[in-house]
């Protein structure tokens, strides 16, 4: 019992550490989903759950939620740098699949 | 070593057997893996429980059988590129199409197939 | 000295070769349209030996008997009848100043359709119909039509209509422009994109025939073909531009701007791939 408490008290106090996302932090967290869409966007690889992530995140901030501001602006920045990485594998990788 | 079962503990068992939870629900993979915006299986495979499957990808079926390796079907859910370098799976893992949640959901539904 | 010689000859003999008519080879690989071409049409004929060759241009028709039944079945009431109507009446209005459609292509754009895309030498780019058409309207003093609307699909239904059955005749000319924009047409259609990283390829050369959902897929040979369609599951007609931007939508991409020059290359690369096969626009898909 006594260590079903201690984790509870535990899972609080770093829960609450997590919970105040600022202002600031969507800033930060925005300004690398963007940029890294915007780099998507150079290699003409840019994909819709980025877009709707990125809409979700300003529009979350609008609302003052800053954490789920926050959550979903790495989250674009996470699909944007996936999209990236899938752009720049393909440069080559594309060639294995031509009919010779 | 007898083994008794309350009628409780039958019906779960029953439940289980037949993919669906304690509570008799069909399995939250079942609804994940259905789902067009979510795992979406059914638009290239046949899996019993779904209606007009496509047929680009395998009837997924006896999949106890087929992959009593559970780590291995969760990696071609994840990333099947991985092992197929031109396969038309989409790499739910890799792309962040589902969670890591979503992925042990939809595996642990497929397994009742 | 040695050296002086070396680049002399090595001079020598492209020289050699640009007068023998030789495509330039690039620095990395050489670009073969005509190589691409035999093995492309040969993978669809091998896989398909009971299709007939210019049957390829009906899309999921020629993959699907069940599905063929229902296409002939509409065939006397075709839905895009009304588009070819309204695209000859377009063609025949002239625009405020006097001028008509016509007098922007050759033959009065009656029968040219299998002609396009072409490359224009002297801008260094691809063009296609849609993007002829537009050019025509803004250098008569007429406002662009959406690419992707109806006017854009009456326009070119007609044009299609009235070069029903004549085989595409796409040319590349012997220019390292033409051909790089051909490679890149290539490279879009190859490259896996969106979130669910489908290439063209995925569907049109690795799955015709097969179905997703009840959607049977059509086989890239001859796949622009059948365009502008009356698309059945859009209740309405759909240019060129409208299908690559839903077909990158569907994959979870972020589609470009409609006749964007990756667009135009993609269609520039499928056409050639077509040569030979009639024009069987404007048609109807499920």
């Amino acid at each position: 019992m006594r260590t079903y408490l201690f984790a509870a008290v535990m899972c609080l106090l770093t829960g609450a550490a997590q919970a105040a996302s600022t202002e600031a932090d969507f800033k930060t967290a925005l300004a690398a989903a963007v940029a890294a869409e915007q780099e998507a966007g150079a290699l003409k690889n840019q994909w819709i759950p980025t877009e709707q992530a990125l809409a979700a995140a300003k529009k979350a901030a609008a609302a003052g939620d800053f954490n789920a501001a926050v959550a979903q602006a790495k989250e674009a920045e996470a699909l944007a740098k996936a999209s990236i990485a899938q752009a720049k594998e393909q440069q080559t990788a594309w060639k294995a699949g031509v009919i010779r | 070593m007898r083994l008794r079962l309350k009628s409780a503990q039958a019906a779960i068992l029953a439940g289980l057997l037949l993919g669906a939870d304690a509570q008799g629900q069909a399995l939250p993979g079942q609804a994940l893996a259905f789902d067009r915006s979510k795992g979406n299986c059914l638009t290239c495979h046949d899996i019993k429980g779904g209606d007009a499957p496509g047929n680009l990808g395998p009837q997924l079926a006896d999949m106890k059988a087929r992959f009593p390796d559970r780590k291995e079907l969760t990696a071609i859910v994840f990333d099947e590129t991985k092992r197929n370098p031109q396969t038309v799976m989409p790499p739910f893992g890799r792309n962040l199409i589902l969670t890591d949640g979503e992925i042990e959901a939809i595996v642990d539904f497929l397994y009742t197939r | 000295m040695k050296i002086f010689r070396a680049i002399a000859s090595v001079v020598v003999t492209i020289a050699a070769l640009a007068i023998a008519g030789a495509r330039p080879a690039t620095a990395a690989d050489s670009i073969d349209p005509d190589a691409d071409f035999k093995a492309f049409r040969d993978y669809f004929t091998k896989r398909f030996p009971n299709v007939p060759l210019n049957d390829f241009v009906n899309g999921p028709y020629s993959m699907d008997a069940e599905l063929r039944k229902q296409w002939e079945a509409i065939d006397d009431f075709p839905p895009y009848d009304f588009a070819i109507d309204r695209g000859k009446q377009m063609f025949a209005t002239p625009f405020k100043n006097g001028k008509t459609y016509g007098d922007c292509f050759p033959d009065n754009g009656v029968g040219i359709r299998q002609n396009y895309p072409y490359f224009d030498l002297q801008s260094g780019e691809v063009i296609t119909l849609e993007l002829a058409l537009n050019r025509c309207r803004e250098t008569n003093g007429e406002e662009p039509y959406s690419y992707v609307k109806d006017e854009m699909a009456s326009l070119t239904a007609y044009m299609a209509f009235t070069s029903r059955g004549k085989p595409f005749d796409i040319k590349i000319p012997n220019d390292p422009r033409a051909l790089a924009a051909y490679q890149k047409g290539e490279e879009y259609f190859y490259t896996r994109r969106g979130q669910l990283n489908f290439s063209c390829a995925s569907c049109h050369v690795q799955n015709p025939g097969n179905h997703i959902r009840t959607e049977v897929l059509a086989p890239a040979l001859g796949i622009v073909a059948a365009m502008p369609i009356y698309r059945s599951e859009w209740n309405g007609m759909g240019t060129m531009s409208r299908r690559l931007v839903t077909c990158n939508r569907q994959v979870r991409g972020v589609p470009l701007k409609p006749q964007d020059e990756l667009y135009r290359d993609v269609e520039y690369y499928l056409s050639y791939m077509s040569n030979g096969l009639p024009v069987s626009g404007p048609g109807a898909r499920p």
